[in-house]
């Protein structure tokens, strides 16, 4: 009903002479006549609710015991406990644990990326200058992207004792502190 | 320090400023290797000392472009002519 009042004030909105003249009136009278129905419904609602207030004697449980009581406090408590404390590691800036073999892959894989050298040669014991044919520019570049790679600066004492990538894995051991 | 770890040093040096060159780190580096690789077989302490004098002078210059391409960036940001 409510909706054919709505479309027939759209209408008579767009179609101005008609709300002037006709519809409006009409319009009026049939909302009102809409709004005692309802008032009629709402009252017959009212009383039949009042009616059927009864409560039945199944649903009342008798009061629970005290341990009743402690045991599901503890339970919520628990579960509480458990989402707090267990992400409470701390991690902020933290660098991934570091192990000789981890240190080695890494290294390989800077070599590997590195486009001189080429992957079937490389191994840990070649030597960069003998085997895999670089000369010393790129040994400094190597030691450059190996800087890059672990986060800390290689001086030039260093760098030059560091020719196979052996030396490199146990130098940067050494400076991380790693050991077998 | 020595003038092979200067050399090395002033190879490295070069290497890092060339990482924001406008043509690409790699167009840098490989010059870069070549222009050194044609002076390797120098062995006169003397031209030495002078290639690494204008190595070192070459460094300013990248320094200055550098400040020179910022300083066009911000200009052109600020007129449009």
């Amino acid at each position: 009903m409510s909706g054919l009042v709505r479309n027939i004030r759209l209408f008579s909105r767009n179609v101005s002479y008609l709300r002037c003249y006709t519809t409006r009136p009409a319009c009026v009278i049939l909302k009102k006549y809409n709004n005692t129905q309802i008032g009629v419904h709402n009252n017959g609602i009212q009383l039949s609710a009042a009616q059927t207030r009864h409560y039945s004697p199944e649903i009342i449980k008798p009061k629970p015991t005290e341990a009743e009581i402690k045991e599901r406090v503890l339970k919520v408590v628990a579960s509480y406990d458990k989402r707090l404390i267990l992400p409470h590691e701390r991690s902020y800036s933290s660098k991934p644990p570091l192990t000789l073999k981890l240190i080695a892959d890494r290294v390989l894989l800077v070599l590997k990326l590195y486009d001189k050298v080429n992957p079937d040669k490389l191994s840990l014991e070649s030597h960069f200058i003998n085997d895999l044919g670089l000369d010393s520019l790129d040994h400094v570049e190597v030691i450059m992207a190996i800087e890059d790679e672990f986060g800390f600066e290689i001086p030039d004492t260093d760098a030059e004792k560091l020719l196979r990538p052996a030396d490199i894995v146990r130098y940067v051991a050494d400076k991380e502190d790693i050991y077998e | 320090m020595s003038q092979k770890g200067r050399v090395k040093n002033l190879y490295k040096t070069l290497l890092y400023y060339g990482k924001d060159w406008p043509n690409g780190y790699d167009y840098f580096r490989t010059r870069l290797h070549k222009v050194f690789l044609k002076n390797k077989d120098e062995v006169d302490p003397e031209k030495i000392e002078k290639m690494i004098k204008h190595g070192e002078f070459v460094i300013k210059e990248i320094e200055a472009l550098y400040m020179l391409k910022k300083y066009r960036t911000m200009k052109r940001r600020y007129y449009n002519d």
